[in-house]
């Protein structure tokens, strides 16, 4: 089993998502500075405006001293928490204050020198934040020396604040807007890049449940390794099976073949103990050297196995027994429709057909039918029966158990339905059952997974 | 009759030689594919008994290229697989049998006997012509439940004739199946044993089982009694 990490899609979402946010906020945080400092300035641009505009509308006072007239310009000054306020200071007296700053102190640090403004915040009570600006000028006189007044004025905070809250609320909309239209955009691409990836991952489950032998559909430049890589592997798999087939056909041979002389030879000995005793070794070693070799060449699972149509190995079946049956003069039957597929090595349900036939043919009296069909269950039901006498439900299963010879003087008998029988159960998972046939012979029943 | 055996194991070989010599059948072998092949295809075997695991030449292809070249004698295959693709395979090439190794020597022979019988048209174990009937089994032939005492060749020479039972066998033919190619033949002799088995299936000369046809050999006259 392999171990799932985290998707492809989540990881680049979420890189994506975090590059994105990080990349919108700080284009947010840098825009909302921007804009609250150029705001700030132009507050400051205002206040020091408004300096000038009382002082070009200052009148001379006797002394030829500075005098603020009681009509100004911005009618703000005139009414009470109008939120501008002025105050015009002489040393450390207020010698004029707006009507607006009724109650109204505003404490700010004076500036360094005449002629130069200096900007705070202050925090009053009854008027609230405020922002300030306090203007030092030498006010020259015709006669004696020039008097240095401070102007302070301050305006309410608010305006400048519901500005900026404006400005936000636009911006951080906007941004929030971009960002889902961005991450719409993502999502897409991510699935349009991935879309090969999925493509391939069909195709390895198409090899995998063999419709398909290798992977052939063109792939990205960077899948190109993995899908060489995963033919190779595939290749080399069938390759290997074939290999260790032959091997193993090999061995048979050289086993098989020094017991038929060995046979051969105490054929032509006289009947003694010894030769029974060396013939009935024979025999054994004969039967455990096919059994294990039958069971070891067997595919050994259904994994990369493509379906295989069963009608021709069923048919290519029927042509050998009924040759080599021939004086048998039996009738072979075959009931297979071209769509019944067996799903694993051809060879495989070869061998389960061919020793079930063999078996039917050596019973039968003049039928044997091999029937092939899907069941409701969804399972491949092959059925091989006779006309024979059939075989003893008591002695049905003996007869599946490996090297019991339901009959003693048919050579071969037990060997061959043992090997079905592992094949059938213990390779494909399905099941062996002995019944009674139609024609009143015996019939063997596997039941295979599709 | 004449068998062709194709075996490379060279034991096996011999034993199953020596043991077709005392069924006094004519033999060909060989210990490998190629030469098999030219032998199947040069003399004329009744019968021949192939290995599949042969050296230059597999004994399938041997087989296939025998039927290939329109040659029909049977074929029994002896393979040491014992998985059904290969005999299916064997089968399908176009031979008539197989054997699987380690096989019981008398079950060959029982095979050969009956595939020969076959391709001669017959059905049961034993040929019986009117009343003379030959039991390849047990190498005995019998006059109306009689048993007639025949030398080895006298047998051979009738079995093969009894094979063929109602076609003429030239005299050619009937050497070459009845000889091994390393024997003198001598149409002479065979004229000879034709006569001796005459003499001996029909003393009265009344049956005339083996008819001259002038110029063309002979011909087993009698009527098929099963098949």
């Amino acid at each position: 089993m392999v171990e799932a990490t985290s998707s492809l899609r989540a990881r680049l979402l979420v890189a994506v998502s975090v590059v994105l946010a990080g990349f919108l906020g700080l284009t947010g945080l840098s825009l909302d500075r921007a804009f609250r400092d150029s705001s700030r300035a132009a507050v400051d641009e205002r206040l020091l405006t408004q300096v000038y505009g009382l002082l070009a509308a200052a009148e001379l006072d006797e002394d030829g001293g500075l005098r603020i007239p009681d009509v100004l310009p911005d009618p703000r000054f005139a009414s009470v928490a109008s939120g501008l306020y002025a105050e015009v200071r002489h040393g450390s007296n207020v010698s004029w204050r707006s009507s607006s700053a009724l109650g109204v102190k505003l404490d700010v640090l004076s500036p360094d020198e005449p002629g130069t403004a200096r900007y705070s915040e202050l925090n009053v009570q009854g008027a609230g934040q405020l922002l300030a600006v306090s203007f030092a000028v030498l006010w020259e006189r015709e006669l004696g020396d020039p008097l240095l007044y401070e102007i302070r004025i301050a305006e309410s905070r608010d305006a400048f604040e519901a500005q900026l809250s404006s400005f936000r609320r636009t911006l951080w909309a906007w941004l929030a807007g971009a960002a889902a239209v961005l991450l719409c955009t993502q999502l897409a691409v991510v699935h349009w890049g991935l879309t090969p990836l999925h493509r391939f991952a069909e195709e390895v489950r198409a090899i995998e449940h063999g419709e398909r032998e290798r992977i052939a559909l063109p792939v990205p430049r960077e899948l190109l390794p993995l899908a060489e890589s995963l033919n190779g592997l595939v290749a080399q798999g069938s390759r290997h099976l074939e290999r260790y087939r032959n091997a193993l056909g090999n061995l048979a041979h050289s086993l098989k073949t020094p017991l038929a002389v060995l046979r051969g030879a105490t054929e032509l000995a006289d009947d003694t103990p010894f030769r029974q005793t060396v013939a009935a070794q024979i025999r054994r070693m004969d039967e455990t050297v096919s059994h294990q070799l039958q069971r070891a060449a067997a595919s050994g699972g259904s994994l990369l196995a493509k379906p295989v149509a069963v009608a021709p190995i069923a048919l290519g079946i029927r042509d050998a027994l009924a040759k080599v049956y021939q004086q048998r003069q039996i009738t072979w039957e075959l009931n297979v429709e071209d769509n019944v597929m067996f799903r694993g090595d051809p060879s495989d349900l070869m061998e389960m057909l061919g020793n079930l036939g063999d078996n039917a043919g050596k019973w039968a009296r003049s039928r044997v039918q091999i029937a092939a069909r899907h069941d409701d269950g969804g399972f491949l039901r092959l059925v091989v029966s006779d006309d024979g006498p059939g075989i003893d439900p008591s002695t049905a299963l003996h007869v599946l158990e490996r090297g019991t010879r339901g009959d003693e003087n048919v050579e071969g008998q037990g060997i061959g339905l043992a090997v079905v029988r592992e094949l059938a159960e213990e390779v494909y998972g399905g099941q062996v059952r002995i019944e009674r046939s139609a024609m009143g012979g015996g019939a063997v029943v596997l039941q295979l997974p599709v | 009759m004449r068998v062709l055996l194709i075996e490379d194991e060279a034991p096996l070989r011999e034993q199953l030689l020596d043991r077709f010599r005392t069924e006094g059948w004519a033999l060909d072998s060989a210990g490998d594919g190629e030469e098999g092949f030219y032998l199947g295809s040069d003399y004329p075997v009744d019968i021949a008994v192939v290995d599949l695991g042969l050296p230059k030449l597999s004994g399938v292809e041997v087989v296939r290229r025998w039927r290939q070249h329109g040659r029909t004698f049977p074929i029994l295959i002896l393979t040491a697989r014992s998985r059904w693709q290969d005999k299916v395979e064997g089968l399908e090439a176009g031979a008539d049998d197989y054997l699987v190794k380690p096989f019981h020597t008398e079950e060959l022979l029982a095979r050969i006997r009956a595939l020969v019988r076959r391709a001669g048209g017959w059905a049961s174990a034993e040929l019986r012509c009117g009343p003379i009937c030959l039991d390849p089994g047990k190498k005995r032939v019998t006059r109306s439940d009689e048993v007639v005492e025949l030398t080895a060749y006298e047998y051979r020479v009738l079995e093969y004739l009894m094979l063929r039972a109602g076609h003429v066998v030239s005299k050619t033919e009937l050497s070459e199946h009845v000889y091994s190619e390393d024997m003198d033949r001598d149409s002479n002799v065979l004229e000879v044993l034709v006569a001796r088995l005459r003499r001996k299936l029909d003393p009265e000369r009344t049956l005339n089982p083996i008819e001259t046809q002038r110029g063309q050999g002979y011909r087993l006259a009698l009527d098929r009694n099963s098949s």
